[in-house]
């Protein structure tokens, strides 16, 4: 037991950096995004807390962090649907870039080592992970997206995001302050 | 003259009896009162009222929110959804908060 607990918290820890570097997609040198790069951006982000929180839903046994998981898929989605609506009435084609594939790329990475874990260790590594990855999107959104974006109707959506997701990172942050 | 002091007299009087008949602001008991959810927020965040006024919540925000009474759960509402709004009638101050997002929170406060 003591060696598959120590094995969860390095596989644990192991994962966090790695969502941490991953999330280094958003701390390099500023890119400069147009306007459908700035909307898969945004795309992307969400739809990989959805699958973050799919995969919580499927694999916590905790009530508390399964009710958490609900509201970042029921939010996330709810920002997808309102991004593909505002693309599809400016006729902007969102458009995969460097930053979208990074994402992706550190994405899979942080799955695939959730999938491994289960019980107390999932919950604590899928917080851990909601802790960082709403960081690394909150300052992205501020410094990045908001500040290239050119459409003001798409900039709008950004900056009505933002306290959102603010408040999911104090969410996550309560969630995670329970594991200590 | 006198006909234009009196004419004048009439007018300040008309003038005084319509002032005099309009409701003062104390007399004025609002029919509803309303908190705004937009940006993750009730605003106000503190909202005052008189014993059994109707209380309307509006959602402007961009995702799903609810409100629930904090102590007990004694009211609450269905989940209400982006651009609609729930009501209820309040005799008791009272905390509350999102239960989908229970970082959010405020308060009703009944004036005395």
């Amino acid at each position: 037991m003591n060696k598959l607990s120590s094995i969860a918290r390095w596989a644990a820890g192991a994962m966090v950096c790695a969502t941490l570097f991953s999330q280094t997609a958003f701390a390099q040198e500023a890119p400069k995004l147009t306007d459908p790069e700035i909307a898969s951006v945004a795309v992307t982000a969400n739809q990989i807390d959805v699958e973050y929180g799919n995969i919580a839903l499927k694999t916590s046994k905790s009530s508390a962090v399964k009710k958490f998981a609900q509201t970042m898929v029921n939010d996330h989605n709810n920002i997808i649907k309102q991004a593909v609506a505002l693309a599809g009435k400016l006729g902007v084609t969102p458009k995969d870039n460097a930053v979208t594939q990074q994402l992706l790329e550190g994405a899979k990475k942080t799955k695939d080592n959730l999938k491994k874990l289960k019980g107390k260790a999932f919950d604590k590594a899928y917080i851990n992970n909601e802790v960082a990855y709403h960081e690394a999107v909150i300052s992205a959104v501020k410094t990045l997206l908001i500040p290239q974006a050119q459409n003001a109707e798409l900039k709008a959506l950004l900056v009505k995001v933002a306290p959102l997701l603010e408040a999911h990172l104090h969410m996550a942050k309560e969630a995670q302050a329970k594991f200590k | 003259m006198k006909g234009i002091i009196k004419t004048a007299l009439c007018i300040c009087c008309i003038w005084i009896a319509i002032t005099g008949c309009q409701p003062s602001a104390e007399n004025t008991a609002p029919v509803s009162d309303t908190v705004i959810i937009s940006q993750m927020k009730f605003t106000p965040d503190v909202l005052y009222i008189n014993k059994w006024d109707t209380i309307v919540w509006i959602n402007n925000d961009i995702v799903s929110h609810d409100v629930t009474e904090a102590a007990s759960k004694a009211w609450f509402s269905d989940t209400i959804q982006s651009g609609s709004s729930w009501k209820t009638v309040l005799g008791k101050s009272a905390d509350y908060f999102c239960s989908i997002h229970p970082t959010m929170k405020a308060k009703i406060v009944v004036r005395e």
